[in-house]
């Protein structure tokens, strides 16, 4: 608990009065009052009073947030006269009506979703004026953030990144301590080994998915960046057709063999969550929602779960990368009715992102980490979970999430192509086409080669991407 | 009745008599007036909701058109150039007709025994005829989902079942670690994993569109029985017809005309579905129960590419259009019958 916010003298009508709004609102005091004197402390930079802020934004996975995030939404509406409305929706509802609200001109005037939405660049502001005031204030943008919001052939920040959740993996440490592997995998070849002898030895499965979902598409991007294989280079040219690309399908073909079951192949966003949640997977690909939620619902698995960095792979350490699990952008649609209105609440957002970290219970890290030095310091957050991780250091393993995270289409920027390709599933069909042994990796990776050039001809068309360039 | 010049003779006469009688209420009565203002809502509501949406699909589908700017730069026929040569297209093409016809083909079967059922007294008949209607009444998101659940990949209650009859599972009648020869059913697993195989996934749409359909089919077919001419009926009795030559050589065939009726609307609704395989499947696994609906939404909204998601749903069309004359045959027919 954060003492230092707590300590400060309060009357008894404020006393009641504060308690009376926290309860109403499933606040603790402490944190009602955090947030009413944030909103008392904000100075908007334009005279926003008497306008209205409409936001969209998907459902938190770690709900906490969303009941924290609206109290701070409305708190700061009405310290500056601003009637404010937070709604919230399922995360892949999001680009549709995002959609849908472009295409009837009117809408929200805030909207937010967990990963690049590029291809709707055209349909929102341009909001580099925002990013150069947040990083007036608080210091450089993480690289990656940066890379999931802007454009570098328009030169447009098509949205506004505030923070990420990291990716890291999730494993039950009983199971890989009595195959050997007390730390859990380190590399991808522990992966395969230890996760086979679970399987053969304990029945457990391992889940990393191939399938129409948001963890699958991560899971093969994080395995083709180990293995050396890209979507796109720094150009925006297609290089997927590689030997590497061909080597990460055929070792994703033997994981499967070795390590999974093909529920893999049916999964929605929710499933590895709730096979490991439910004690019946031996490692999985996620961020720390599934283990928070275990702490509630199944505390004794949640005990076992641990975490691992990304798994190194034969390119070698610097590639064992991976993907934000969810990477938060807000953008600003052209029929915005009151775009001042939202860019000042970003900034509001931001300077508070302290309490946004924490609200969500480090699900959230920030875009510009001089933000929450508690996170990362010594002893700091991370260290010394105050959410009840036992040990208390679990969450260790993600505290350098930030030299090991990166963008959506690494080493090129996140552009409405992969944008695209993201939101069809070309990645997880080419791992699951080849370990269905319904082709051979070569043929899989031809057809995916095929599909995303495809895509990137038509948007470099549109003039959203580059190319070409050597 | 109406005269020639369209005003209605009867009332005319008698509101003559009346000089209290307002002057709207006499232009109300005028049928020329009186027609098409009723039929003023249906036509706004075909023109809003399906004239203007048809229209802007096919300016789309010729267009470079994209969610986020849909400007109509005309690239001809670019897109459906572009959507026939991708595999998901394909698949997503026969997926419509495969679920559209077989599971009518199953429906109008079963919906003929039900509606003999049903048809017939006993005790119980209208809790029956509840449960049988049951599917339809339900909103089609959450019988859907109910669906769902039941097949769930490791909670599933139709795997419990099995379990409990030892079909699956450790102590399964079958060898353990042999697989059914046509379903891919693993018989030693705890789990069948419906959705996560083609053929499983696929027959599980298939069934889901049959619980769906079905009881309108039986409706209609049931409102088609009582319309045999109980002279009919007895003259085939008082002949010596057995049960089985009264219902081939005569219900069935007085039940044509209606069976096309009930078989068309199935169509039409398995064919534009996209609820079942969206919420069952998302298109999965590897594409394989992806219909044009969900392709052309995952292709148009979620990947933003509004022209090529335009032309892979105007493939939809020509069944429609097809359908819709049929319909409009029978009901003509009917008419002049």
């Amino acid at each position: 608990m954060r003492k230092d916010l707590l300590r400060r003298s309060v009357s008894r009508r404020t006393f009641v009065r504060g308690s009376s709004a926290a309860l109403a609102a499933g606040l603790s005091l402490s944190t009602w009052e955090r947030i009413q004197a944030a909103a008392q402390q904000s100075t908007p930079t334009t005279n926003i009073r008497g306008t209205k802020l409409r936001i969209l934004q998907w459902s938190h996975f770690v709900p906490a947030y969303d009941t924290w995030f609206d109290a701070f939404a409305k708190a700061w509406g009405e310290a500056n006269d601003v009637e404010v409305t937070v709604d919230h929706i399922n995360t892949a509802d999001v680009p549709a009506t995002i959609a849908a609200e472009i295409s009837a001109g009117e809408g929200h005037d805030l909207v937010e979703h967990i990963a690049s939405l590029a291809q709707y660049e055209k349909s929102m502001l341009d909001l580099t004026d925002l990013v150069q005031e947040a990083s007036a204030r608080h210091g450089e943008q993480l690289a990656m953030c940066r890379n999931n919001s802007f454009n570098p052939t328009t030169n447009r920040f098509y949205g506004f990144c505030h923070g990420y959740a990291p990716d890291p993996g999730n494993f039950r440490k009983a199971l890989w301590e009595a195959a050997g592997y007390p730390n859990g995998p380190s590399t991808w070849d522990e992966l395969l080994e230890g996760g086979t002898k679970i399987r053969q030895e304990q029945g457990v499965q391992m889940g990393i998915g191939m399938s129409n979902e948001i963890d699958s598409q991560m899971a093969a991007q994080t395995l083709m960046w180990a293995f050396g294989a890209q979507v796109q280079d720094e150009n925006e040219n297609v290089v997927i057709n590689s030997p590497e690309t061909i080597a990460a399908v055929e070792f994703m073909a033997q994981l499967y063999q070795n390590c999974m079951t093909d529920e893999v192949f049916g999964w929605n966003a929710a499933s590895n969550n709730q096979l490991l949640i439910q004690g019946q997977a031996s490692y999985i690909l996620n961020s720390i929602s599934a283990y928070r939620t275990a702490q509630e619902a199944q505390p004794d698995v949640a005990s076992d779960i641990y975490f691992t960095r990304p798994l190194v792979g034969p390119a070698g350490p610097e590639r064992a990368l991976a993907h934000g699990h969810a990477v938060f952008i807000y953008q600003i649609p052209n029929h915005a009715e009151y775009p001042d209105t939202a860019k000042e609440f970003i900034l509001h957002l931001v300077d508070n992102y302290k309490d946004a970290c924490y609200e969500g219970k480090f699900y959230n890290f920030p875009a510009w980490p001089s933000l929450t030095p508690e996170l990362f310091a010594e002893g700091g957050w991370l260290d010394n979970d105050p959410f009840g991780s036992e040990p208390a250091d679990k969450l260790v393993p993600i505290k350098d999430a930030n030299d090991w995270t990166t963008n959506l289409g690494w080493p090129g920027p996140a552009n409405a192509a992969i944008g695209e390709v993201f939101n069809v599933p070309i990645l997880p069909n080419m791992m699951a086409r080849a370990a269905r042994g319904e082709q051979t990796p070569a043929e899989s990776v031809a057809q995916a080669e095929q599909e995303i050039k495809e895509i990137f001809e038509r948007w470099k068309a549109e003039g959203l991407i580059g190319g070409g360039q050597a | 009745m109406s005269t020639a010049t369209g005003r209605s003779e009867t009332p005319a006469i008698a509101w003559s008599e009346d000089a209290d009688v307002p002057e709207g209420r006499y232009l109300l009565d005028r049928a020329g007036l009186l027609g098409p203002l009723m039929l003023l809502p249906a036509i706004i509501y075909i023109i809003g909701l399906v004239g203007i949406p048809l229209v802007l699909a096919v300016l789309y589908s010729f267009s470079n058109a994209t969610v986020g700017d849909q400007s109509i730069n005309w690239v001809g026929l670019e897109n459906f150039r572009t959507v026939v040569q991708n595999a998901t297209f394909r698949m997503a093409l026969k997926n419509t007709i495969l679920f559209a016809f077989v599971s009518q083909i199953i429906v109008i079967i079963l919906a003929n025994i039900l509606a003999l059922v049903l048809s017939a007294e006993f005790r119980g008949k209208r809790l029956v005829r509840f449960l049988v209607m049951l599917p339809w009444t339900t909103p089609i998101a959450l019988a859907v989902l109910g669906w769902f659940w039941m097949l769930d990949n490791v909670a599933s209650p139709i795997d419990a079942l099995m379990r409990m009859l030892h079909i699956i599972g450790p102590d399964t009648i079958f060898d353990p670690k042999a697989r059914a020869p046509i379903l891919d059913i693993p018989f030693g697993d705890r789990n069948v994993r419906w959705l996560s195989k083609p053929d499983l996934a696929r027959l599980a749409v298939l069934t889901v569109h049959v619980w769906r359909t079905l009881p309108l089919a039986t409706v209609i077919l049931l409102a088609g029985m009582t319309a045999i001419p109980q002279d009919v009926k007895d003259a085939a009795e008082i002949d010596g017809a057995s049960y089985w030559r009264q219902l081939i050589y005569v219900r069935l065939p007085l039940l044509a005309p209606i069976m096309a009726v009930a078989v068309l609307y199935g169509i039409v609704f398995t064919f534009t579905d996209f609820t079942v395989v969206y919420v069952l499947t998302r298109g999965g696994p590897v594409d394989s129960t992806q219909v044009l609906a969900t392709w052309a939404y995952f292709k148009g909204i979620q990947g933003s590419s509004l022209a090529q998601g335009a032309a892979i749903a105007l493939f939809l069309l020509p069944i429609l259009v097809a359908a819709a004359i049929v319909m409009l045959r029978l009901a003509r027919r009917s008419e002049t019958a």
